[in-house]
């Protein structure tokens, strides 16, 4: 009995660290935006937080302030990127995901595998075309220009995801619908929608989460800091502050996490059903 | 206003499916199109279309960071790509082996890096295993009275295998952990029936019953890791030195949109990935024959 014991006390053993690894980095950027000491750990202050006030970073030095935009500019950017994604998304894959999951009609079959295969090419083979597309329609530099292609991006994994919840609900309710003389838009909205509730949640939350960290697309289509997002100023500000003022980065980067973690917390159980489509590495 | 029921169907069917359509031709299918295009010209700064046909291939064999490029290429996607399988292998057959419900906070919590926007978590690594004495763990050692170390500079592939990996290891975790959880249960208690130790259940039981399942995981992350390069962009950014970790996607980023004399050539960097694509496609034929890729993803995908 001892040795299987051992087995056992080995195993938690293990567990634990799997489980320590993953929260540390948290912990360490926890710890450094309320750290008294620029760069190391020390202490406790508040004080790293104090461009909460004014929207201004380095408030206190002309210099350093001119370089960056208002933080609350920033973070009205950001959120439009991620609400304007998760919007579009939500209503281009719900209602293409119900009419791909409910009708037969003349290329099904190839619509479908085409958004498979589109899932799985990475967006970054696609840059210097669209880059040169966003040139010409005059889209360069615009956040406008960037949701759109973002959200033309994560849209096959809605389809997909959302056409598998629109094919786990039985028929019989549709057809009583259209039998009682309901429209077909009436069976879609008013029936159908509420049905897959939880997937629309599903693909919502990761297009809102996938946009509001979004970088590669930002750094290649965006030259003017005012139209910035969080993730090219926390980018830019370590870059270029990083060896000054470290838990300054630590703290903006902590204000960009509040949403990520909100949201982790309440959707976990639907990032992890999602996971499986991701196209992260 | 009366209309038609087939016409009524019609306009349904066209309004609902339609924006989808528009928007995946508009900026997935005509950009890829568009891509091989582009690599079939000289376009630069200028933003001037002239067709050179293959010139910007013929370049590229030529050229003498070729060689480098492809070599990181192999080596960035094999190291990852054993990273994320061997420690998702260890997550899931761990998480699968302890009380359930911390078995699943554990897998929840190694989500945690693949949620965190990547520009703060490629910070939070920069920072951690940063080579000067103010990087986290150099501080940590000097506290203990040893002598910095110069971590990326010198493992700088073991660096970016950890930043992708845990990353990576989420997504291998969960497939294998849920793939390891619908073993039927009779067959592990039939072989502990037997005497077998957790070890030979594991090599004779559990490896083999999952093995589609990991080999699913390794076609697929091979295909994503070969055209990933946000992580690398974001720290070390095809350094340290002259192109020791500059893959062949990164080396287009850096030919299109990279900040050097180099920069601004579009149709040069459009023939690398066009390569890449190439590759990628090839993959995924022989994945499709061999590993019939389309089942299983369905059954993934079904968790």
């Amino acid at each position: 009995m001892a040795k299987i014991k051992i087995a056992t006390i080995l195993l938690y053993i293990v567990a634990g660290v799997l489980a320590t690894l993953p929260a540390v980095p948290l912990a360490l950027l926890i710890s450094l935006a309320f750290s008294e000491h620029p760069v190391y750990i020390h202490g406790f202050t508040l004080k790293n937080f104090d461009f909460l006030k004014t929207g201004k970073l380095f408030a206190d030095n002309p210099t350093y302030s001119a370089l960056y935009p208002n933080i609350y500019l920033t973070a009205l950017n950001t959120f439009l990127l991620a609400i304007g994604n998760a919007l579009l998304v939500v209503l281009i894959s719900s209602t293409a995901a119900y009419i791909i999951s409910r009708y037969n009609f003349r290329g099904r079959v190839v619509l479908l595998s085409s958004f498979l295969i589109m899932h799985g090419v990475p967006a970054s083979v696609l840059l210097i075309a669209l880059y040169y597309m966003l040139k010409t329609m005059g889209l360069l530099n615009t956040l406008l220009g960037v949701i759109l292609v973002k959200m033309a991006v994560d849209l096959p994994l809605g389809v997909w995801v959302l056409k598998g919840f629109y094919d786990s609900i039985p028929w019989d309710i549709e057809i009583s619908a259209l039998v009682d003389g309901t429209s077909r838009f009436g069976v879609f909205s008013r029936i159908m929608l509420p049905l897959v509730k939880p997937g629309i949640f599903a693909i919502g939350l990761f297009s809102f989460l996938s946009g509001w960290g979004e970088y590669i697309f930002v750094y290649t289509f965006i030259h003017t800091s005012t139209n910035w997002t969080f993730s090219m100023l926390i980018r830019s500000l370590f870059s270029e502050m990083g060896g000054i003022n470290l838990a300054l980065v630590a703290s903006l980067s902590l204000i960009y996490l509040i949403p990520v973690i909100i949201l982790f917390v309440i959707g976990e159980k639907y990032l992890v059903r999602l996971t499986i489509g991701g196209v992260k590495g | 206003m009366y209309i038609p029921r087939r016409i009524y169907k019609k306009i349904f069917l066209s309004a609902m499916l339609l924006p989808s359509i528009v928007v995946a031709s508009i900026f997935l299918a005509v950009p890829a199109a568009l891509t091989l295009a582009i690599s079939l010209t000289g376009l630069d700064y200028r933003f001037t279309w002239t067709w050179i046909g293959l010139r910007n291939y013929e370049r590229l064999f030529r050229d003498p960071a070729f060689q480098l490029i492809v070599r990181a290429t192999l080596i960035y996607v094999a190291g990852t790509l054993a990273f994320n399988t061997g420690v998702g292998l260890l997550i899931a057959l761990i998480t699968t082996h302890i009380r359930k419900s911390l078995g699943s906070f554990i897998r929840a919590l190694w989500l945690l890096p693949r949620v965190l926007p990547s520009v703060v978590w490629a910070v939070l690594m920069m920072w951690i295993f940063s080579p000067m004495p103010t990087g986290f763990l150099n501080t940590v050692i000097k506290s203990l009275g040893g002598a910095p170390i110069p971590w990326t500079f010198k493992y700088y592939w073991p660096f970016l295998f950890i930043v992708n990996g845990f990353i990576g290891s989420s997504l291998s975790a969960i497939i294998f952990s849920s793939a390891i959880e619908s073993i039927p249960p009779d067959y592990i208690i039939a072989a502990k029936v037997d005497g077998a130790s957790s070890f030979t259940i594991i090599r004779k039981i559990v490896l083999p019953m999952i093995k589609w399942h990991i080999a699913f995981f390794v076609a697929y992350n091979t295909l994503s890791l070969l055209a990933s390069f946000e992580y690398i962009l974001l720290t070390l950014d095809g350094g340290p030195g002259y192109y020791s970790t500059e893959v062949m996607i990164l080396h287009a980023y850096h030919l299109a949109f990279g900040q050097y004399m180099v920069a601004m050539n579009y149709g040069y960097a459009a023939s690398i990935v066009t390569i890449l694509f190439i590759i990628g496609l090839i993959l995924s034929i022989i994945y499709w024959r061999i590993f019939r890729l389309k089942r299983l993803m369905l059954e993934a995908r079904l968790e």
